[in-house]
């Protein structure tokens, strides 16, 4: 039988990584994993912290309490939204006076709150829930002497106070995934710098440099891939990549891509099937080999 | 209302005053005391090489009272919030949570908010999302977008009145 989970698409990747969710969809269908869209969910407030906790915090809560509506477990591919979600659990959780004042709050959209919904990401669910053996299973194209460098995206390593879906300081989970498919990731020193997305919004030149100053080092160590599992940072990474040399100086051609798409190529899905053709960077020298 | 409007008004509104002032006592108490300026969060931060940002500084600042120099401070909006500081500390300070919190007074005073955070806040109170559905462009030129590639549609609050009461209240909410 398959396996449901409530997706939690977030901002970003429905409203232009389409890459991310149509390579997700494909894989995890394959791996018998079905993905239930739910009606009425909005920003996890993430983006917002800085402005005001507080609402970070309802808008977190909310879509949970949605999930706990449809009596399903999350499926929240953006490593932002899966911190904010996990965030507004454990401070409901532990703070009393906190959850009376956000459930009043709720009642107001109709909604309540227990705290009962699970929450996964890409890179837990591949790796813990569904495993590698099953993984390995499907694999047809082994994606052999692809030298790769992986990234995690902040989020999703920390603060482990918060529980992550990965080690803070030496995650692996991505990589034991990536051996599995035949590859091999290799650990760099910049493996847990920060792309900077967050900067965006406010000192975008200087969000820029961050990606810039990441993918030259990369790029200097003769990687054959670049492989995320976050919007935020796929879109600095890929969509952003020549802007992001300039801030640095270095003409930077680094081929950018989603997990879930290294994963559907190595279950031999076509490359339409896996969004390879909206991916901006030059993906091309991967998909020739 | 800004500093200025504050400032220039004929007859002084004693109330906002006192109210920005609590609250800004609010965080002086909650500073964590356990700071022994080790500098592992600015060691780790990745907006110190680039931008200048020194946590441990700003938690020695606070401790000494310079609550309203640091909201007025550009420097506390160059954290991009990679948790180093956070994960990194023995003495379980959390600077990254620190700068939250001063962001939010900086805002809830009146402050000038930076960059595009009211717009992303406009959107979320409008759409329930901080961006609309974007056409994007292939390899090939094709521009698309979710309809083109079959994806569902999307997710966003049914009852955008209520919604939006509920994010307005809050935007209200004191710290």
């Amino acid at each position: 039988m398959k396996k449901k989970y409530g997706l939690y698409p977030g901002c970003v990747m429905p409203t232009e990584q389409y890459a991310y969710e149509l390579s997700a969809q494909a894989v995890l269908s394959k791996l018998n994993i079905d993905l239930i869209d739910i009606p009425n969910q909005s920003c996890c407030g993430e983006p917002l912290k800085s402005v005001n906790k507080l609402m970070t915090l309802y808008l977190s809560a909310r879509n949970l309490a949605l999930a706990e509506h449809h009596n399903l477990d999350l499926f929240v591919p953006c490593p932002m939204c899966h911190l904010a979600l996990s965030e507004a659990k454990k401070i409901l959780k532990e703070n009393p006076d906190l959850k009376e004042k956000i459930t009043a709050q709720l009642q107001n959209e109709g909604l309540t709150y227990q705290g009962t919904t699970s929450i996964v990401h890409t890179i837990d669910l591949l790796h813990d829930h569904i495993g590698l053996e099953t993984i390995k299973k499907h694999v047809t194209h082994p994606l052999k002497d692809l030298k790769v460098a992986v990234h995690y995206g902040c989020h999703l390593n920390r603060p482990k106070d918060i529980g992550r879906p990965v080690d803070s300081e030496n995650p692996q989970k991505m990589e034991h995934i990536l051996k599995t498919l035949g590859s091999n990731p290799v650990d760099y020193p910049q493996k847990l710098d920060c792309c900077g997305a967050l900067l965006t919004i406010n000192l975008p030149e200087s969000a820029l440099t961050k990606t810039g100053q990441k993918l030259d080092a990369v790029q200097n160590l003769g990687f054959d891939v670049f492989v995320d599992t976050c919007p935020w940072c796929h879109k600095m990474f890929d969509a952003r990549q020549t802007k992001a040399g300039e801030t640095v100086a270095k003409k930077l051609s680094v081929p950018v891509v989603y997990l879930t798409q290294l994963v559907g190529l190595a279950f031999g899905f076509k490359e339409t099937d896996l969004g390879l053709h909206l991916n901006q960077s030059p993906v091309d020298a991967l998909l020739s080999r | 209302m800004s500093i200025i409007d504050l400032t220039s008004m004929a007859k002084p509104q004693e109330d906002i005053k006192r109210e920005i002032n609590q609250r800004l006592l609010k965080l002086k108490e909650e500073l964590p005391d356990y700071c022994y300026q080790c500098a592992k969060c600015t060691a780790g931060c990745e907006a110190h090489k680039l931008l200048e940002l020194e946590p441990h500084k700003i938690v020695a600042l606070l401790k000494r009272g310079l609550i309203d120099e640091m909201t007025n401070s550009d420097v506390i909006w160059t954290c991009m919030s990679c948790f180093k500081c956070w994960e990194r500390c023995p003495q379980k300070v959390a600077p990254v949570e620190i700068l939250f919190a001063l962001k939010n007074l900086s805002v809830a005073s009146g402050k000038q908010i930076p960059g595009q955070y009211t717009s992303i806040l406009q959107s979320v109170l409008t759409i329930g999302l901080i961006q609309d559905i974007q056409t994007i462009t292939s390899k090939e030129g094709k521009t698309i977008d979710r309809t083109a590639l079959s994806l569902p549609q999307l997710s966003k609050p049914l009852e955008p009145m209520k919604f939006q009461a509920v994010i307005a209240q809050l935007a209200m909410e004191k710290i």
